[in-house]
């Protein structure tokens, strides 16, 4: 089968065995790749039920039919669960070098369930599987895991946890050769309560494609694209940081745990030129990814000084600058790298630290009840202090270690309205404020709040223009509720196939969709046309939602948090908040869901999840 | 109010005026430095028969030269922005946000964007004082 290795493998740490099985072409088709074809699995094979922590629980390592193909961008993989922080869907993509070199030995996704006695790691090398003692690698933080398990093999490719994901830190992250993150929705806990500390894969059996003249000729249309496109430019000179100029003028920027809306000397201090002009080492990229859209950062010398490593990205700079009101982005950057070696998502970290140092100003906590630390705005020596406190859940940073929902369940009634979360996920860096669609885009994602689930920064925020696709305006206005609806819908049925397909969202921006759409018939030889893409993004997302609905999710779940109701007093956004019983009532008609926010029997009928349907309607 | 027609010297000179009189402007574009220059792809069935060159120079919140020019010229510019006549008439309208033509590949730009990037906040305002002109547009006029 082009584009696919044509294999799963299926490790259960419990009985210490590994096997592998295989999918029909039709299943591939229908659910593609990814975390599409996960959810597929998920449903059909495994009990809802468990707690996220439980050995039941899957772990899925999945690619999409494109990763392997040297196409632009098509590094990306996704891993699954249900989530330790949320409890209902969980996962998150991330782009590097373990996604293709998995495909070359020889599998299109590992499932890992059981949990082992004592910690392992898994080695995956040219189809061969095999679970081995991780001996002293448990309790070393994630840079130092990948710098031994390299050594041994420079090209070997590494995921790995750190201390945060032994820990069940809700929010820890799993560490993809140092420099990519599978950050949201806490996976890395996952990774830890299997006793599973590493995963290393090497192959040299490329995946075939169906058409490679064909693919030659559209993957040059790609390369010239990218030449010519402004915001692949702009990633390449800025990283996505490139976003915080702009966004402090949009009313993008959240600012002091999201209760300001402009402070320019700070987007100034923190912003991708600055970044450029000043720790920035050089640019790096994905595999096979000519934009180059990773920072590497050093800081030479004084307090925070940090060795040349990988640099934060635009979200980064948010919840460890502008969030927390730190100035210094040399101190940005090296909060990023302790998230990166403990193993924490730096959206969920920061988010909960700018939650805590809230909490601390309106006197809801103390000093005492915060392990003596002074949580006051802008105090890094505290941020670094409590971040290894969470990654070890050392007293205050245990409660700290549940992610902003559970710690504010914790703290008291009066600390709930700092929680700036749907679903238990930490808002990403993008207020709703300035833009309503963002606002019902965090409410609708499947894993909680998510800004990548979808193209609806991209679309409503103006940087692409998709004609050709559906109906769509060049400019929108971001404060307005009206039309938003069906801006998200397209959105999600677009944006949601890089997850399935497995190239990055950015390169959905880069890239024509005719380019993307032809690069996809001629690796896998199916012939989609664009009402086919649409179609598969609208199966995604509904059975996601179908997932979250059998554990539980209904309308009730679909609210922004307090803070994002509540206007800002300046900035662009200000005065401005979305309309959220017009933006769901008219989402929920659009697709397909009932009053509750259950999916329709129609609908799963309609998009062929007949299990789902049995499943939800008791058939 | 007098109607200029658009991309002309007349309409340039009334669109330096609006900068030059912006206290607001001074003070946004403090830090720019350098030249922009503009061009406007010919379009026959629009009244654009040939491109139009237009050559505008700014340095911290001041405004100097500002007129219609040759091709040459306009690649002397540090920031040379080209686009086809309706989008920027739609820019010009403020019906598309110059940034977001931009992303869009609907203009395109030569010179440092990590530039432009920092300076938005200067780019938005002198295309906000141009939406204060008065246009006749050459296929409207
Ligand atoms: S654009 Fe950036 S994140 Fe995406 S594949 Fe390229 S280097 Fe990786």
């Amino acid at each position: 089968m082009n584009g696919y290795a044509g294999k799963f493998l299926e490790v259960d740490l419990t009985k210490g065995t590994c096997s592998s099985f295989t999918i029909a072409e039709a299943r591939l088709k229908k659910f593609i790749g990814g975390s599409s074809l996960a959810a597929a699995l998920y449903l059909e094979k495994y009990n809802l039920h468990t707690d996220p922590l439980a050995p039941e629980n899957p772990l899925m390592v999945m690619n999409g039919p494109m990763v392997g193909s040297g196409f632009p961008g098509t590094s990306r993989f996704a891993v699954t669960a249900k989530s330790p922080q949320t409890g209902i869907w969980g996962e998150a993509a991330c782009g590097g070098n373990f996604g293709p070199e998995l495909k070359r030995a020889g599998f299109d996704g590992i499932i890992i369930t059981g949990q082992s006695k004592s910690p392992v790691i898994l080695s995956v090398i040219n189809g061969e599987a095999k679970i081995s003692a991780a001996g002293n690698l448990w309790g070393k933080d994630i840079y130092e895991v990948t710098d031994i398990c390299k050594a041994e093999d420079k090209g070997i490719k590494v995921l790995a946890i750190g201390p945060a994901g032994e820990n069940l830190v809700k929010f820890a992250a799993i560490g993809n050769d140092k420099a990519h993150f599978i950050g949201r929705t806490g996976l890395g806990a996952v990774m830890g309560s299997k006793k599973l500390k590493a995963i290393l894969v090497r192959g040299n059996q490329p995946p075939g494609k169906a058409n490679e003249e064909k693919y030659k000729e559209i993957f040059k249309a790609a390369i010239a694209e990218i030449k010519d496109s402004a915001f692949a430019e702009s990633l390449h000179l800025m990283g996505s940081d490139a976003a915080m100029d702009l966004g402090m003028m949009t009313g993008d920027v959240p600012i002091k745990n999201w209760t300001l809306g402009e402070d320019f000397e700070l987007s100034s201090k923190l912003s991708g030129p600055t970044m450029r002009e000043t720790y920035l080492t050089k640019a790096h990229a994905c595999a096979n990814c000519p934009v180059a859209c990773k920072r590497v950062c050093a800081v030479k010398d004084g307090p925070y000084k940090t060795e040349e490593g990988p640099g934060p990205e635009y979200e980064t700079c948010c919840t460890f600058g502008t969030m927390i009101m730190n100035y210094d982005l040399a101190a940005v950057i090296k909060a990023n790298e302790l998230c990166n070696r403990y193993g924490m998502d730096t959206i969920s970290a920061g988010a909960t630290i700018a939650m805590a140092m809230e909490l601390y100003e309106k006197g809801i906590i103390d000093k005492k009840k915060a392990d003596n630390l002074e949580l006051t705005w802008g105090n890094m020596d505290t941020v670094f202090a409590l971040l290894k406190k969470i990654a070890f859940r050392e007293g205050f940073g245990s409660t700290l270690a549940e992610g902003s929902l559970k710690a504010a369940t914790q703290l008291g009634a009066k600390a709930m309205d700092s929680a700036v979360h749907v679903k238990g996920l930490e808002l990403p860096m993008h207020d709703p404020r300035g833009f309503h669609g963002m606002g019902l885009a965090y409410m609708m994602s499947n894993r909680g709040a998510c800004h990548l689930q979808h193209a609806a920064m991209g679309m409503e925020q103006g940087m692409v223009s998709w004609p050709q696709l559906f109906e769509m305006k060049e400019d929108y206005d971001g404060k307005t509720s009206q039309g938003k609806a069906m801006l998200v819908f397209n959105s999600e049925n677009y944006g949601i196939l890089d997850n399935s397909l497995s190239i990055c969202h950015y390169l959905l921006y880069c890239l024509k969709p005719e380019t993307i759409r032809d690069a996809f018939n001629a690796i896998t030889g199916f012939n989609f046309e664009f009402k086919d893409f649409l179609i598969s993004g609208a199966r995604d997302w509904t059975l996601k939602r179908g997932i979250n609905n059998l554990l539980g999710v209904s309308a009730k779940d679909d609210v922004l948090p307090k803070k994002i109701l509540t206007p800002l007093q300046e900035g662009a956004g200000a005065g401005s908040i979305p309309d959220m019983k017009l933006l769901r009532d008219e989402y929920y008609a659009i697709r397909g869901l009932t009053a509750n926010g259950i999916v329709s029997e129609e609908k799963l009928l309609e998009l062929g999840l007949p299990e789902l349907r049995n499943k939800l309607y008791k058939k | 109010m007098t109607g200029y027609k658009g991309f002309t010297q007349e309409w340039m000179d009334a669109w330096k005026e609006k900068i030059a009189g912006s206290k607001e402007y001074k003070e946004i574009a403090k830090d720019w430095e350098g030249s922009v220059s503009i061009t406007v792809n010919a379009d026959p069935s629009k009244n654009v028969p040939e491109p139009v060159y237009m050559f505008t120079d700014y340095w911290h919140g001041d405004v100097r030269d500002f007129f219609i020019c040759d091709a040459a010229k306009a690649q002397e510019a540090k920031f040379i922005m080209t686009g086809d006549y309706a989008r920027w008439k739609q820019v010009a309208k403020k019906e598309l946000d110059a940034t977001k033509a931009l992303m869009q590949g609907k203009l395109k730009l030569r010179g440092d964007l990590t530039y432009i990037v920092r300076n938005v906040k200067t780019i938005n305002k002198v295309i906000d004082l141009l939406t204060e002109v008065n246009t006749i547009f050459p296929d409207e006029g």
